[in-house]
């Protein structure tokens, strides 16, 4: 080791680059507030050391416990002449009582780099825009407004890689697949939502008709009936079970990524509690070392307990997360190893499902959605980090379109974030997050017509119901929170 | 009567000698906050300029409640901003430190969005001929109204406002800065009679644009009494149109004019101080000098005082020039007073008995103390006389084919004349105290209705004449005459042009007084300020252009114009002294002879 990489592996050193990056600096904090008693005395000092024998470790010859890489070749001179689209959605939500997310846009900026001529330059667009109620999803869970945006995300990528001829890059804000069976047992969407999806699909609209009638198709014959016994029921209502819709357009989206060989690539920013690659690589490296040395307690000792054995306990209970290991093992311009996700996709299981406008309640199992010809692909991770005092990001590739992706990916994300220096992100994703974002006054406004019309309706004696009645006027007058402490009847 | 607009279509256009002509050109659509005195516009990229006058179509009730009126609301471009949202600034550090164009990465570059933000002007009705007047607007125009530039002509017809109909009143100024096409005349009558400023720093164009002013204002036969520090004036002599208008007089310093006391302070001035002692005998060797020369009608024996003089101080010059109401004559007199006292006190007083008889009253009465201080008022004078001389000779000089000032000042004010008072050569006090002998003269006569045509005093180098303070008794003279013609003279026809490049150090009240400005580029914040200070009609966003400004551009407020606007000011046929050479080729030609 020179002297340079001494100080790297050295406590001091750590000490020093967490006095660079205090976000981490405050995290560890919380976690030195939050973590047991027991555990809180020398919290920053056993971190520093810990930090510092992974640092040693990873610099060693022969069996360095976490690799890394510098990105290379990465110089905008390498990728003039491609063209880059980044898609990002934005989300209204009125101030009714209700939660449906009324005003929902996908935007989408495409680039192409090198061009001159600003008309053939850049391109901005919409797709899909929802203003209205759904009937599908289920209302009343707090993250039916992700299963909409998720699903009209995957929609405008899909749109994007159709509907240009050539691109070179499809760069999406957010996870390729997110942690999908949080969402099992939602109600699916019927055809009338998913036509408001794709109504403006395409140049003439027929594309977004096949997309429909295909899937259809295929979940009659092949989706479906895995997933439950009331398929025939499903088909005859034309609903879509909004996972396997989600499956299905991503695998849509691979297909067409594959036919223009194009890049697409998911970044996740500050993803603060998330520790997967720490749980099943780094730490079990560590703790497979530590028991072949016979040094279990290794941890143990240093923080004065007996439960620290495992990855998953030491991760709890010391409230380490891969942001945390990323920020103080990579250094800047250096990206991570690539490894498999695994999504949690071992945690599809069972559900009852309502339907829309329907009695009916099915048993149905997700498990076929795990993986498989209709299931969700798998996503490859690795963590760049863009600068000194800037968290690493997680970048995230389709491992069918092969592991050159990754690396060719690294390289641009890791250029588009070098325009946005103090935050570290993509500057064309930030462009698509301000060009998809709902302006607060479209909000209100929709809002206020909402309200207009209800309350039309109220006064022209057309709601005879008096529940329903009071439910309009509660929906008229009171916010959500009002909504939250109603008087119970 | 303005064009009829029709807000259907964006671009109409009618037929003209079988052409299509666009009535008028879209350019941008009324967004956020509208008041009855700014909007703001989303502009299309490079539609529209600062200063541009646009228009926005409205209609309101009328305000006795009865059918509904359309109007045009007016507006002008006060600045317009550019932002591009989705460009951030730390992008373009990072550009700068890499040297890359943002081209060729994947950054947002068209969505620029450009806002203009206009001041309203007035309205006027479509229906109807205002006759260019605007209204005051006192209802807001329509969130996502369009804004159009409306054409020239309509633009003419309101930048001249009643003017149109009273033509013998306009003075032909300028054009439009954006709008070369579009000619702008000022009311003459205004501008004449209730004083106007112009205001620039050196080099920005004011001698050119007073003397458009004059040549205009000559056309109409206005009497124009100019005093030209700088020799500014002396080429309107050569302006075909002009000729047999424009007389040019050279300055003579009026010694004789003055008291005692002013002119020996004079001297002091001039850099010959006299001492308490000569101080109080200058009195007596002026009022002795002023006998000796006696009255007009004395020639005869001026000629034998001249004889005497010569022989007694053995100066052929003053047999061969004669003797004049001049310093020469004080320092002359003095030194033949010390000569005949001196001899007086040795027992000859023929000499001083001379002096006397022709009105020398006390010096019979002088020791050798008193020929001494003599001798001493003599020398300094001698010494005074030749700077002033050289002064003179200065202006003379500048003023080229100039006779001199007459005696009766008023024979400068004549119908169709401009009389053009050179002080070139002069020091500050000099100018300030010629001028204000004239003016003062002038403006009795008015006063007491000896004198029937109105006049217009333009004065160069204003801050000279008329300065925020005195440091001297000849500025305080003049600032006392100048702020009476400023307070008054509209009553008695008097109208002041005051020209300056140093407006901070105008007197403010004076500056105030004037109801019409031309403003010029400057780039002095202290002038700006004061500017802004005194000019009511200046807005903030109207001070802001005024650095920078091209040579010859000029914001135009005040009575004179409907409302405040950026000109072109036209040239005028005449060429001012520093014009007229290359200083380069001057240098060549200079080394040829």
């Amino acid at each position: 080791m020179n002297m340079t990489q001494e100080k790297f592996a050295s406590e001091e050193g750590v000490k020093q680059d967490l006095q660079r990056q205090p976000s981490i600096m405050l995290k560890l904090a919380e976690n030195a507030l939050q973590v047991a008693e027991s555990l809180r005395g020398n919290y920053f000092s056993n971190t520093a050391k810990f930090i510092a024998a992974l640092r040693g470790a990873m610099a060693r010859e022969e069996n360095p416990i976490f690799k890394k890489r510098k990105v290379e070749n990465a110089d905008w001179s390498f990728f003039q002449g491609e063209t880059v689209a980044f898609v990002d959605g934005g989300i209204g939500q009125i101030e009714i009582s209700s939660q449906v997310p009324v005003l929902l846009r996908v935007g989408s900026y495409i680039v192409k780099t090198g061009e001159r001529n600003l008309a053939e330059r850049e391109k901005f667009g919409y797709y899909p825009v929802i203003i209205g109620d759904l009937e599908g999803g289920s209302k009343e869970r707090p993250d039916f407004t992700d299963i909409i945006r998720i699903t009209a995300e995957l929609l405008g990528g899909l749109s994007v890689l159709e509907n240009n001829e050539r691109l070179n890059v499809l760069m999406f804000h957010g996870p390729l697949v997110y942690t999908v069976h949080f969402y099992m047992g939602h109600t699916p969407f019927t055809e009338g939502d998913i036509d408001k999806l794709l109504s403006q699909y395409g140049a003439k609209g027929t594309r977004g008709r096949e997309i429909k009638e295909a899937f259809l198709k295929q979940a009659f014959e092949e989706i479906y009936p895995k997933m439950t016994r009331n398929y025939v029921e499903w088909n005859e209502k034309r609903i879509f079970e909004p996972l396997s819709f989600m499956a299905y357009l991503l695998r849509l989206i691979i297909t067409e990524a594959k036919k223009k060989n194009a890049l697409v690539i998911g970044i996740v920013e500050r993803a603060t509690k998330y520790s997967e690659f720490s749980k099943n690589y780094l730490l079990e490296r560590v703790f497979q070392g530590l028991r072949k040395k016979n040094n279990i307690d290794f941890f143990n000792n240093m923080f004065g307990r007996k439960d620290l054995r495992d990855p998953e306990t030491l991760l709890n209970k010391l409230g380490y997360t891969d942001s945390i290991f990323m920020s103080l093992l990579l250094e800047p311009e250096e990206y991570s190893e690539v490894w498999t996700m695994t999504k949690q996709y071992e945690f599809f299981s069972k559900r009852s499902v309502s339907l829309p406008n329907s009695s009916l309640v099915s048993e149905v199992d997700y498990s076929p959605l795990q993986s498989g010809p209709f299931g969700f692909p798998k996503i490859l991770g690795s963590y760049l980090k863009v600068g000194d005092n800037i968290e690493p990001i997680r970048v995230e590739t389709f491992a069918e379109l092969g592991d050159k992706q990754m690396e060719e990916s690294v390289k641009r994300v890791y250029r588009y974030s070098k325009l946005l220096p103090q935050y570290g992100f993509p500057v064309g994703l930030d462009i698509a997050d301000k060009f998809a974002h709902v302006p607060d006054w479209l909000t209100r406004a929709y809002s206020n017509l909402i309200k207009h019309h209800l309350g039309v309706s109220l006064q022209s004696g057309e709601i005879n119901d008096a529940e329903m009645r009071r439910v309009l006027i509660q929906t008229i007058y009171m916010t959500h929170r009002d909504w939250l402490f109603r008087p119970k009847s | 009567m303005p064009t009829e607009l029709n807000n259907t279509t964006t671009t109409d256009s009618q037929q003209v000698n079988g052409k299509s002509t666009p009535i008028r050109d879209y350019v941008g659509t009324l967004v956020g906050e509208s008041t009855s005195q700014e909007f703001r516009l989303a502009v299309n990229h490079e539609s529209i300029r600062e200063q541009d006058i646009i228009a926005v179509d409205a209609e309101f009730r009328s305000t006795d409640g009865g059918q509904k009126e359309k109007i045009r609301v007016w507006a002008k471009v006060k600045r317009i901003e550019r932002i591009n949202p989705l460009f951030p600034t730390e992008a373009g550090h990072e550009l700068a430190a890499t040297q890359t164009s943002p081209f060729d990465t994947v950054l947002s570059l068209s969505r620029e969005m450009v806002t203009a933000v206009c001041q309203v002007l007035g309205t006027e009705p479509i229906e109807g001929d205002s006759k260019g007047k605007l209204n005051q607007l006192r209802y807001p125009a329509q969130p996502a109204s369009s804004a159009y530039r409306p054409i020239d002509s309509d633009i003419k017809r309101v930048v001249l406002g009643d003017l149109q109909t009273k033509q013998n009143r306009a003075v032909d100024l300028a054009t439009l800065a954006n709008r070369p096409n579009v000619d702008v005349a000022v009311d003459g009558h205004k501008l004449v009679t209730r004083h106007l400023a112009i205001l620039a720093m050196t080099g920005a164009g004011k001698s050119v644009t007073s003397r458009r002013i004059i040549e205009e204002l000559a056309k109409k036969n206005y009497p124009i009494v100019i005093f030209d520090p700088h020799g500014d004036y002396t080429g309107l002599v050569d302006v075909a149109e002009l000729r047999g208008k424009v007389k040019r007089y050279y300055a003579q310093f009026p010694v004789f004019d003055e008291d005692s006391d002013t002119v020996a302070r004079i001297i002091s001035t001039l850099g010959y101080e006299l001492s308490p002692t000569m101080l109080g005998l200058f009195s007596d060797v002026f009022e002795a000098a002023k006998s000796f020369y006696g009255t007009d009608a004395d020639a005869e024996s001026r000629k034998e005082k001249a004889e005497w003089l010569s022989q007694r101080l053995g100066n052929e010059n003053i047999r061969k020039y004669g003797i004049k109401q001049d310093m020469w004559l004080i320092a002359n007199l003095a030194m033949a007073g010390k000569l005949s006292v001196k001899e007086a006190n040795d027992g000859n007083p023929t000499k001083a008995q001379k002096l006397q008889d022709w009105g020398w009253g006390q010096i019979l009465n002088y020791d050798k103390t008193v020929a001494r201080t003599l001798c001493g008022i003599a020398k300094r004078t001698f010494s005074a006389a030749k700077v002033l001389q050289r002064m003179q000779e200065t202006n003379r000089k500048v003023a080229k084919q100039a006779e001199p000032l007459p005696q009766d000042r008023t024979e400068l004010v004549k119908y169709g004349q401009i009389s053009v008072v050179s002080l070139a050569g002069y020091s500050g006090d000099f100018q300030a105290t010629i001028y204000s002998l004239i003016a003062d003269e002038i403006f009795e006569k008015k006063v007491q209705n000896d004198l029937k045509l109105p006049v217009l005093f333009v004065l160069e180098e204003a801050h000279n004449f008329v300065p925020s303070s005195a440091n001297t008794p000849a500025e305080s003279r003049s600032i006392t005459t100048t702020k009476q013609i400023a307070q008054e003279g509209r009553k008695f026809g008097i109208g002041l042009v005051l020209i300056s490049q140093r407006p901070s150090r105008l007197d403010e009240t004076t500056l105030a007084m004037c109801n019409s400005y031309i403003i010029m580029r400057m780039m002095n914040p202290a002038d700006q300020n004061f500017i802004r200070k005194v000019i009511e009609s200046l807005g903030a966003d109207d001070a802001k252009l005024l650095p920078d400004l091209d040579v010859g551009e000029a914001i135009l407020s005040g009575q004179f114009i409907n409302f405040p606007v950026l000109v072109k000011i036209k040239q005028p046929q005449s060429k001012g002294e520093r014009e007229e050479k290359d200083a380069f080729e001057a240098l060549e030609a200079a080394r040829k002879e």
